[in-house]
């Protein structure tokens, strides 16, 4: 496989009153093509920082990273971030309004995706006659129908209740599977970061460097439910739990 | 299922009806109790006039052919106000979004212009300006403009961030940030900042009519005033209410429209 983006040495910095807070420390990182990747680590240890600088949302950083200027990278956040004047359709092709790109064949594959994904018979209403996982699933829909190189889930399931995050992840999951895409997920659920990765990333506390890479050896991938059942699960999360050592000083 | 939102369609139509009834009585009783109490000299209706003197002092103004002078007067005031007021308001407030430093620089003015008793500009604005339409107009001009910048700059500033972020991570222009996601958010708060504004812009037309013009319900008011009249005042303080009442109905109509979805 094809290294994608490769990180070496980032560190970021915050400016504050109280003086310079290290949010990112000699961090290298390197995503081969068609990967799913986790990032797990204590709060506030500076994931999402890492996301929004391979977006290149942030570029007050050192370090290096290397990405091909071809690489598209996609965005989905916390928070579906839909806007209710606008109708499902209109919130599905927004990357695409955006970036001026409305031809034919990226409006057919919004449509395919609407149609895949179950939303083709709403598409003239507004967000707020959806559920909290159409939603979700909508907004997944937005950022693939600008067709990614490289995606990036910040927390994307944390604003559900346990019953929907299981159900929309395990959704979510198939769809990136069956699209076949890259991505980096920063999570705060062991059981998430096992389940949909291929890999998991453990991050030290603030200032984030990775503490240990472990590689989810689990070969099915039809659900993640059935990714749950593999008898590897528990002894994944076991090193997960104590290499997070949340209680370390 | 069909019949119960029905139902539930019809319930809901009936209270509005039932309000809409309330609200009819209570004027109705409050007229009544007005033309009573007058009409026994219980309450002096030379000071406080009464319901059927108002309508014969209409009826007298539309026979002198002055009654629609004054309205349209008023009103082709009101409306030229509001919209430099909203119009103005929303460019400076867009400037202020976009140049934090600026809005840093000004905050303290702003909230200064704000707080200022406009009426004792009047004075200047009539040596400035002159005593005519253009005096009014910036009268309400004054209190209306920063109630506007300050209420639709905020509007601006409360964009959900993350919505702010994606917009961003999509590579978007500012133009677009602007067009396509910080003003349709703020529609609720433009809406709010409308009907802050056509009660603004009123109390400026009515200060201005007040100080220097010579049509126009604030006329009629001070005029009814200086002769003693206060059948006049009181059909100039009527006709305000009713002048206020439609435009902030039609302000209530157009953000049903507007925030149908939001």
């Amino acid at each position: 496989m094809n290294n994608i983006l490769h990180i070496e040495n980032l560190t970021k910095n915050y400016q504050t009153k109280e003086g310079i807070i290290a949010a990112i420390k000699n961090l290298n990182l390197e995503v081969k093509k068609g990967e799913i990747i986790s990032l797990v680590g204590p709060s506030g240890c500076g994931k999402s920082t890492l996301l929004s600088i391979i977006d290149g949302l942030d570029n007050d950083y050192s370090g290096y990273i290397q990405k091909d200027n071809k690489l598209k990278i996609a965005y989905m956040l916390q928070s579906d971030a839909l806007l209710p004047w606008l109708t499902i359709y209109e919130n599905a092709i927004l990357g695409l309004k955006i970036e001026h790109n409305l031809n034919r064949q990226n409006l057919e594959y919004v449509d395919y995706l609407l149609d895949l994904y179950n939303l083709k018979e709403f598409k003239n209403n507004y967000p707020q006659n959806l559920s909290g996982g159409m939603k979700q699933r909508l907004a997944l829909i937005r950022t693939l129908a600008l067709k990614p190189d490289l995606l990036l889930l910040d927390e994307p399931f944390s604003a559900l209740d346990q019953q929907s995050r299981l159900l929309i992840s395990d959704d979510v999951y198939k769809i990136i599977k069956k699209e076949k895409k890259t991505v980096l997920l920063v999570t705060h659920n062991i059981e998430e970061a096992i389940t949909f990765s291929d890999k998991v990333i453990i991050l030290s506390k603030r200032p984030a460097s990775i503490k240990k890479i472990l590689t989810i050896d689990i070969k099915n991938e039809s659900s993640i439910y059935e990714r749950r059942k593999d008898i590897n699960f528990n002894k994944y999360f076991d090193i997960i739990w104590k290499d997070l050592d949340i209680n370390e000083e | 299922m069909k019949n119960n939102e029905q139902k539930y369609l019809k319930t809901i139509k009936k209270q509005k009806i039932k309000i809409l009834i309330w609200q009819l009585f209570i004027l109705f009783l409050f007229f009544s109790i007005w033309e009573y109490l007058t009409s026994k000299e219980i309450i002096s209706p030379f000071i406080y006039s009464s319901p059927t003197r108002i309508i014969k002092c209409v009826i007298e103004l539309i026979h002198n052919h002055n009654f629609f002078i004054h309205i349209y007067v008023t009103l082709k005031e009101v409306i030229i106000s509001f919209i430099l007021g909203i119009s103005i308001g929303f460019i400076i407030a867009l400037l202020l979004y976009e140049f934090k430093f600026l809005a840093q620089i000004l905050d303290p003015f702003l909230t200064m212009l704000n707080s200022l008793p406009k009426v004792a500009l009047g004075p200047l604005i009539i040596i400035l300006w002159g005593a005519n339409i253009k005096s009014v107009i910036i009268m309400a001009l004054l209190i209306n403009l920063i109630v506007s910048i300050i209420t639709i700059y905020n509007g601006f500033q409360c964009t959900d961030e993350y919505r702010l972020k994606l917009f961003k991570s999509m590579k978007a222009s500012k133009l677009q940030i602007m067009t396509k996601l910080v003003i349709p958010s703020s529609y609720q708060t433009i809406i709010a900042s409308f009907k802050l504004c056509v009660a603004q812009t009123l109390v400026g037309i009515i200060m201005g009519e007040f100080l220097v013009s010579k049509q126009g319900i604030g006329y009629l008011i001070v005029y009814g005033k200086q002769i003693f009249n206060l059948n006049l005042v009181m059909t100039g303080i009527i006709l305000l209410a009713i002048i206020s009442y439609l435009l902030y109905k039609i302000i209530t109509c157009l953000e049903k429209k507007l925030l149908k979805h939001i």
